[in-house]
């Protein structure tokens, strides 16, 4: 287990952290500050001074909830792939592409070489961390799913764009544990879009975006398919995976019966797809499952991904749910141990 | 040899000029209830009037509808159906696009006609022929999630019976060239029996039409042979994620029409005219039929922005122009 990792670099987790996987809804005056500030009639100064009051509110949201471990919410990024490529050298946007049903987006485009121009999200950890003595994950998107998220015009290869994306993004990772993030990170929703790759290139990306970083390691894995990467995905050089568990309707806990998950996991318990928010019961049964094939030690507990697509209210009450859950199942694990 | 150059299947259907945002505006305004069915019908069909005359403009020979009425390729065929619900989200293959996860619940009845009012509108506006789009049986009951007793082969016929009747009734409408989508089996060799079946099923219903068989999203070399077989006229293949395709096909010869999928429809990145001709150079001579389609690798409408789809249309259509002169 990896809780030694995290005594060596002062972090004291209590059993069964509870966290969350990134990104919280932007509020209305958010998304109207954004669209002002696209349309030019908002400065960017008064963006950021109402992007860091609205992170704020979140922080205290999140310590009055009595999560463990904190996030920033994101709400300075638009799409995850898209905030990255804007702050790193080689990459255009293009014009609207369709995603699914009505939703369109801009995609990025590598058009030169990708290179790190300095700090991008360190500040923001820097802001964030100094409103709390909990521990703010640092976040950074991976460079597989940067890859698989934008069209090529200029490596060979999505093999050599993926690994000089992880390049740039060592840089980002260095610069993040400089300034004392201990846990970082890295989102790879894309990873099992071609599960021949992992082997090929995924895991050598992964190592050189975290090699000789001193921090405990989060990736944040989603959208299924896992059974075509398990377990091979375990080689990823990273501490703690965070899989998406509610929305496949838990079917990697028996994956995790034949062959044991070796490593921390944080088990998505509540589903961020649905407006319908689980009562703490549900929760508190889905941890349950995975203790039947994880030891305590190993078990973080999150939603399935970022609640960017939830109301507030719909986010602020499915976390409650998850920590009630919780502390359920930790009540209950220490009256048994009291009894041992 | 006759070239001609042919849409592979969607085109996008908003770009980023505002006179092209109608689309995305009335899907919106219907879903909020604030138009009815009817006015968004008659969006829709504008912009496939729209998408038709742009791929008509880029030189094409063979043009679609653009897909503008699908809601993406795998609902699009279950939502009519009886026996069949609609879920939620799932990639599709290792695109960046999402399609609606059909769940089914019991037998598959076909209560409307799903693609021949599409293909009769399409046919009326274009100058060129149409050629009607329609997911194939297998690739439908393999996205599918099966929540009902039966077993796979059993869904898959089921299908196969939907798929035919569509296939009989764009015949009869007119449509000279019918393409079938079943890229799900590049990933499930093991499977091939059962693809073949419903394959077979589907085109008994061709009448006077032809069949194009199109793959993509993976490698089609392994199975080239076995795909030359089943009894259709054109088969299409993606060469994107094919290195060896190539060399197959000049090494085993081809006595179909081919549709060649040369033009990544998943990346801005402009093809090299000279990249193209050099694979044309190489396989055009094994080929025994008197036609081959050059089209993109797949679908553009899901992939591409608006704009960068018409200048990879324009520049297949010039490197069709010059491939001609290899014949």
């Amino acid at each position: 287990m990896m809780r030694k990792k995290l005594e060596c670099l002062g972090l004291k987790l209590p059993l069964l952290p509870t966290t969350t996987v990134g990104s919280f809804p932007k509020p209305p005056y958010i998304l109207e500050a954004r669209r002002k500030f696209a349309a030019k009639g908002l400065s960017a100064e008064e963006l950021k001074k109402l992007e860091e009051r609205v992170t704020r509110e979140w922080i205290s949201l999140q310590e009055g909830i009595g999560l463990d471990v904190l996030v920033d919410g994101e709400m300075y990024r638009g799409d995850m792939a898209t905030y990255f490529a804007n702050n790193l050298d080689g990459f255009e946007i293009s014009g609207l592409v369709r995603s699914y049903g009505n939703r369109y987006y801009r995609k990025p485009i590598i058009t030169g070489e990708v290179k790190w121009q300095g700090p991008i999200t360190v500040d923001w950890w820097r802001f964030t961390q100094g409103l709390t003595s909990k521990p703010v994950k640092g976040m950074i998107t991976g460079p597989y799913t940067m890859m698989d998220w934008s069209f090529n015009e200029y490596y060979p290869s999505r093999r050599e764009a993926c690994l000089a994306l992880a390049k740039a993004l060592h840089e980002e990772v260095k610069a993040l544990a400089k300034a004392g993030a201990k846990i970082i990170q890295v989102d790879e929703p894309a990873i099992s879009a071609r599960p021949e790759e992992l082997p090929e290139f995924a895991i050598e990306a992964m190592k050189i975006v975290t090699e000789g970083v001193d921090a405990y390691f989060i990736t944040h894995i989603c959208y299924g398919a896992f059974e075509f990467i398990y377990p091979e995905m375990l080689k990823l050089p990273v501490d703690n995976f965070d899989l998406e568990m509610s929305n496949s309707e838990l079917d990697l806990v028996e994956l995790f019966r034949k062959h044991p998950f070796g490593k921390d996991l944080s088990f998505g318990v509540v589903d961020v797809h649905s407006h319908v928010v689980e009562d703490a019961a549900t929760v508190e049964q889905r941890i349950r499952r995975a203790l039947d094939v994880l030891k305590p030690e190993q078990l973080w507990i999150d939603p399935d991904c970022g609640l960017k697509t939830r109301t507030q209210e719909e986010a602020v009450n499915k976390l409650k749910a998850m920590v009630e859950a919780t502390r359920k199942v930790k009540g209950l694990k220490n009256n048994y141990n009291g009894r041992q | 040899m006759e070239i001609l150059t042919a849409s592979t299947g969607s085109y996008p259907r908003i770009g980023d000029r505002p006179e092209q945002q109608r689309h995305r505006q009335a899907y919106a305004q219907h879903e909020r209830g604030e138009i009815f069915d009817e006015e968004f019908k008659r969006v829709q069909d504008e912009v496939t009037r729209e998408v038709i005359e742009e791929q008509l403009r880029a030189g094409l020979d063979v043009v679609t509808d653009g897909q503008v009425r699908w809601h993406d390729p795998i609902s699009h065929f279950t939502r009519k159906l009886e026996g069949c619900e609609i879920d939620g989200l799932l990639r599709f293959f290792d695109t960046n696009f999402y399609f609606r996860q059909p769940v089914i619940k019991g037998k598959l009845v076909r209560r409307e006609s799903i693609s021949e009012h599409e293909f009769t509108f399409a046919k009326e506006v274009s100058s060129k022929p149409v050629k009607p789009v329609v997911t194939g049986p297998y690739t439908l009951a393999k996205l599918s999630i099966n929540r009902r007793s039966g077993d796979f082969q059993s869904l898959v016929d089921e299908f196969a019976g939907v798929i035919s009747q569509e296939v009989r009734e764009l015949a009869k409408a007119g449509a000279e060239l019918i393409q079938i989508d079943e890229s799900a089996i590049l990933k499930n060799l093991s499977d091939f029996q059962v693809f073949e079946r419903a394959i077979q099923k589907v085109v008994t219903e061709k009448g006077k039409a032809r069949v194009a068989l199109y793959t993509y999203f993976g490698d089609a070399a392994p199975l080239y042979q076995k795909l030359l077989k089943l009894p259709m006229d054109v088969l299409g293949l993606d060469f994107t994620y094919s290195p060896k395709l190539p060399d197959t096909i000049a090494r085993l010869g081809c006595d179909k029409d081919l549709g060649l999928g040369l033009i990544d429809g998943r990346n801005t990145k402009l093809e090299r005219e000279k990249q193209v001709l050099d694979v044309l150079k190489l396989i055009l001579p094994v080929i025994k039929s008197k036609r081959v389609y050059l089209n993109p690798s797949c679908g553009l409408g899901d992939y591409l922005p608006r704009e960068i789809a018409f200048k990879k249309l324009q520049n297949m259509v010039s490197i069709a122009e010059k491939a001609g002169g290899l014949t």
